[in-house]
Order: C-alpha cells, then structure tokens, then sequence
C-alpha cells in the first residue's frame, strides 16, 4: 500500500492550485466581465459593510462568487460518491446515479413541475430541490429494500446494482411519462432540469451544499481504509475484521446524502462521478485513503471548467453542464483510456 | 491529443454557428431594451419602436431582421448573466420566461422588467395590446394604423368565411414528427382560433392548445388540408417525404395534394399580420372549392 501511497504525494497540492486558478477564471469570465478591481471593491465593501455595490460587483457576489463555489461543492459530491460506489461494488461502471439517486431526483423534480401548481406544501424557492431530494432518497431506499434477500436479511452487491438499474429503468419511465402528459412549459421545464445547469446558485444554496459536501467527505475518508481493505475481496476483508454489512450501509447512506442534496439543487449532471475517480486511478492508482480526497478537488476542477465552457460557448446565452461535461469529458476519458492498459 | 483538438474545433464551431455568435451592434445606446416574447417583439417591430431593442429571445423569428440581433437563450431556459450581459436598462416580457430562478435573481438585483397588460387572446385583445404598447412606446397613432389595418383584413376575411360553402377540415402539425408521433395542433390553439376564422375547422379536438397524436390518429382524422410548420416542412424537403410519413399518405389531403408549408410563428400567437395571415389560410384550405 505504501508504494501505492507515494504516488499520490504532490497530487492534492497541485490539484489544489489548478482549481484556485480554474475558479478564478471561472469567476472573471462569462457572459458579464468581472475584473479583478471588481471583485477586490466587492469584497472590500462587504466586509467594511459599505452599502452601495455596483451591477458588477453584484453580480460578482450574489451570482458569480456562489456559482463557482457551489460548481466546487457539487463537483466534489458527484466525484466522492462515484469514487465510494465504485470502491465499495468493485466495479468501475459504478457511478452514483446506478443506485436509483440521479433517476429518483429527476422523477421528485418532474412531479413538482408536472403538478407542482396542485401541491399544498409549498417552501417557496426550495420546494423543487426538496421534491428532488426526496424522489432521490425514496427511489434509493427503494433499491436497498427491494435487494435485501427474504432469507438472510443480507444484499449482495451484484443484487443491488441490478435492482438499482430496474428501478432506474422505473423512475426514468416516471419521468417520461410525467413529460408526455406536462403542458409544454412544463415539459421544457423537466428537459432542462435533466441536463442540469448551476445559474441558480445563491448563497443558501452554497451553505446547503457546502455543509452535507464537507460531512459527507470527512465521513467518506474515515471509511477509506476499509473500502481499501474491501478491494482484496468480501470475505478476506471480513477476515481482517470488516464489517461489511455496516459498511455498505454506512457509505451508500453517505453517498445517497451527499449526490441527493448537490442533485436537488443543480439538476442531473451526468459523467463526474464516473469519469473523476478513474481519472485518478488511470493516473495514479487505486488508494482509497487519496483517492476520495483528490476525487473531492478533481470533481471541483472538472466542474468548475464545465461551467465555464457551458458559460462560454453560446456566449451570451449559456449551455446546459450536463451536455458539456459528457461531450468535453467522454473524448478525453476515452483519449486516457486508449494511452494506458487498465484495470481496476 | 488531435482528436481532443478536432472535437474542442467542433464544439467551437457548432456554438459559432446560427444567432448565437450576433454582435451588438447597439452598444452606444443609453436606452437598451432585452425584449423576451415573440408576441411582443413582432408588435415592437410593426410599431417602428425597436430602435433601442438590444437582444431577443432565440424563439423570437419575426420579422427575419430581427434575426440578427444577440439573443439570449431559450425563454424558458434563460440564465441571468445572459441577459444582465447585455446591460438592459428594461426586460420586457410576457410572463412565460423561466426558470423561476432567473426571475428572482433579475428581481433581486433590481433590473426593471415590465409586462404589457394581459388581454384575451382575441382580435379585441390584441388590439387592445397593441394600442396599450402603441402609448409606451410613443408610436399612438401607428398602433391606431395597424389596428384598423388588422380589422379590416379580419372584416374582409369574415365575409370571405361566410361565401365558402365548404367547411374543410384542416390538420396542422407542428415540428414534422419524432418518432413517428405528430405533434397536433388542437382546436384549443391559436392556429384552432386562425382556421376557424379562415372558414375551416382543425380536424383534431384536444384539451390544450398542442397534443401528441399517433399516425393512427393522423390517418384517422383524414383531412382535406394539412399544413406542416417550417421547421417539419422543410425537413421532409418535398411531397415525396411527406409520402414517407406514416398515416399520412392515406388522407384526402395528400391525395389531392393538399399540404402545404406555414411559418410556425404565424400560427402560434395574434399579431398584427393575423388577418392577412386569415386571408392568406383562406386561399390555402378552400383552393378546391375555388377551382370547381
């Protein structure tokens, strides 16, 4: 393992620069110009409690600044939670939508904007990321139920990624269905949603993300020697003393938290959670202990730079991310995968 | 690493194809006005009030010079910066912009956004919009122009209804089809209201303005007169791709040829052109009953 280990040594302080430097960038350049003057007047006046901030320094911080840093938040969830479904099924096409969370947002999501005028509960602007995050959770709970054996009481982790891919299946026909029968505003609404977008971050959001981003990680890095322990295989883990049932538990529950809350408030952004992980693997190898935390900043990074692009392309209208992260990232996820041997 | 290049030169180019890469060309303007509806922006246009309008919406297709100003996105899938980007000093809009986030954020930051009155969707009512957008824009007397000029086509084109003898019965698809299922306009639509004063009537009921129908459906319905938005028209390219569409090639309209090609935004919304646009239906769907 120690061998392993060395290689990781350097990765998270570089990783740690580009993704300063990706956020800035992403902070100064967009549809609106923001310069450096802007952003240090903004947070001068803010901290020194002087009204009167310009359109510009506005912009900067009750859009721009919370944008890159929720893109930071969401990119490090999607990420971790692919890098600990993959660790603990022991199988690279693990990402964490494969366990019923992305569908069950996007059908949480679907129902507010299809009957979303007929609900009586109503949280204001956080009505939709709570519909989605309940869709997530209850679609989640629903592939862990329907997985556990009538005999044992115990899932395999071969069971559980099949039931997750048919409750998939099942959420997804929800949603299609919730489309057909959606007026058309509605149904754009849903499309949107699905390929996911971060314009709509603003502070709370930020804090929301933030908090259930950072616990879950600090979670998900207690439990990496164990998932490293797990690599050699079940029994042999639970030879040197894993439990792995509380185990899976334990990190599926981190996962389904972590994606469900980042989902609910940014749509479904596919790819990260598969293509970060293995990045880092392909480069530098299957450590859990570094792998989660440099998933974290890599997840950040890619992130971060999707949102640019998305933000720079149609220049001034804006991209979904979840278009930009699947065709920037398959080609050169592909491109890696071509240059080395791997396996997993 | 070349494919990485060609695939980054692709994407580039297909974002700097179309509306997407229009200058502004408005940049001295002190007044700058994102105007973010179609209904509007045609009126807007009609009027001679669009000096100062700066961007558009990419649904916003008339008149076609209006095709070249910066656009800001999907009305439905807009994003703030876009639009705070081309520094509005008024976003006018029709209460069908989204997401609701966007909304709050340009309210949050104090960007004035003004909507006209709401008014029925009727001759009356557009009218009465134009008129209301005839004062704001200072333009009183050409509003009063294009609305006697919209009620006189509409005067002609009522007495025109009332000579047919024949009531055609008339199917209006919009975007071609995907997947073999046709998306309908129902008598509930504007293009249902347009056919009806044209002296036809939409072969399709529904309980919104747009349905989805099965070629089955389509066949069914057997039209004397179907009418395929641009987008579906010019897709199929000629009637030999109208043939190919299923249910299609057994409906008097084909066998009589009677399909032909509309622009969508005609048929989506009132404007001041709905009653040569009535007039110019009429020719369209009761062409039989004129060459007995």
């Amino acid at each position: 393992m120690k061998k392993k280990s060395s290689k990781y040594i350097g990765v998270f302080p570089l990783l740690s620069i580009v993704l300063l430097v990706i956020v800035l960038f992403s902070i100064r350049y967009g549809a609106v110009s923001i310069t450096l003057d802007d952003m240090v007047s903004a947070i001068k006046k803010m901290t020194s409690g002087e009204q009167g901030l310009n359109l510009t320094e506005r912009i900067f911080m009750e859009i721009r600044l919370p944008r890159a840093i929720l893109c930071i938040f969401v990119g490090a969830s999607l990420a971790v939670g692919g890098a600990l479904l993959q660790a603990l099924f022991r199988n690279p096409i693990v990402e964490p939508g494969l366990v019923g969370t992305s569908c069950g947002a996007a059908f949480g999501a679907a129902l507010y904007f299809a009957l979303g005028a007929t609900f009586d509960f109503n949280v204001g602007e956080y009505t939709l990321p709570l519909a989605a995050c309940l869709g997530a959770i209850c679609s989640t709970a629903l592939v862990f139920f329907l997985s556990q054996s009538k005999q044992t009481g115990k899932s395999s982790v071969v069971t559980l990624l099949l039931v997750g891919i048919a409750i998939n299946a099942l959420f997804l026909s929800g949603v299609g269905f919730l489309s057909y029968i959606a007026r058309d505003p509605q149904a754009r609404s849903i499309i949107f949603w699905n390929l996911g977008t971060l314009s709509g971050a603003n502070w709370p959001s930020v804090i929301i993300v933030g908090a259930s981003t950072i616990i879950c990680l600090l979670f998900s890095l207690r439990y990496a020697k164990h998932l490293n322990a797990l690599m050699i295989g079940e029994e042999e883990a639970q030879f040197i003393g894993v439990n792995l049932k509380s185990l899976k538990w334990k990190i599926l529950l981190i996962n389904v938290v972590m994606v469900a809350v980042a989902t609910a408030f940014v749509g479904v952004i596919s790819f990260v959670g598969l293509i970060v992980p293995h990045l880092l693997r392909i480069l530098k190898g299957s450590d859990n202990r570094f792998l989660i935390l440099n998933s974290a900043v890599l997840g950040g990074v890619l992130l971060c730079l999707a949102d640019l692009l998305s933000r720079m392309l149609l220049r001034p209208a804006e991209l979904p991310i979840g278009i930009v992260t699947s065709v920037v990232g398959v080609p050169i996820f592909i491109i890696l995968l071509r240059k080395k041997n791997y396996f997993f | 690493m070349n494919k990485l290049i060609i695939y980054t030169l692709l994407a580039l180019s297909v974002s700097a194809c179309g509306r997407f890469g229009n200058e502004d060309k408005k940049k001295d303007h002190e007044e700058r006005l994102v105007v973010i509806s179609k209904q509007y922006n045609e009126i807007i246009y009609a009027l001679g009030a669009e000096g100062n309008v700066v961007a558009v919406d990419v649904s916003s297709t008339y008149p076609p010079e209006i095709k070249e100003l910066p656009n800001v996105g999907y009305h439905r899938a807009l994003s703030t910066e876009a639009i705070l980007s081309m520094k509005p000093t008024l976003i006018l809009e029709d209460n069908n912009i989204g997401p609701e986030h966007v909304i709050t954020q340009l309210k949050k930051l104090k960007i004035p956004m003004k909507q006209f009155g709401k008014y029925e969707n009727t001759i009356a009512g557009t009218d009465s919009l134009m008129r209301e957008m005839g004062r704001y824009f200072d333009k009183e007397s050409r509003a009063e122009a294009l609305c006697k000029k919209l009620d006189s086509d509409m005067k002609k084109a009522l007495a025109n209804t009332h000579s047919y003898k024949e009531k055609p019965k008339v199917l209006v698809i919009h975007f071609g089809r995907a997947s073999n299922i046709y998306l309908v306009m129902t008598k509930k639509s504007t293009a249902g209201k347009l056919i009806k004063w044209a002296g036809g009537e939409m072969a399709v009921q529904g309980d919104r303005g747009m349905k989805q129908f099965s070629p089955e459906v389509v066949a069914k319905s057997d039209p004397d007169v179907i009418l395929l938005t641009d987008y579906g028209y010019d897709k199929l390219g000629s009637m030999n791709g109208i043939a190919d569409l299923p249910g299609v090639s057994t409906t008097r309209a084909f066998k009589n040829k009677n399909i032909y090609r509309v622009e969508e935004h005609d048929m989506v919304y009132l404007g001041p052109r709905t009653g040569e646009n009535v007039l110019k239906l009429q020719e369209l769907i009761h062409q039989d009953e004129k060459e007995k």
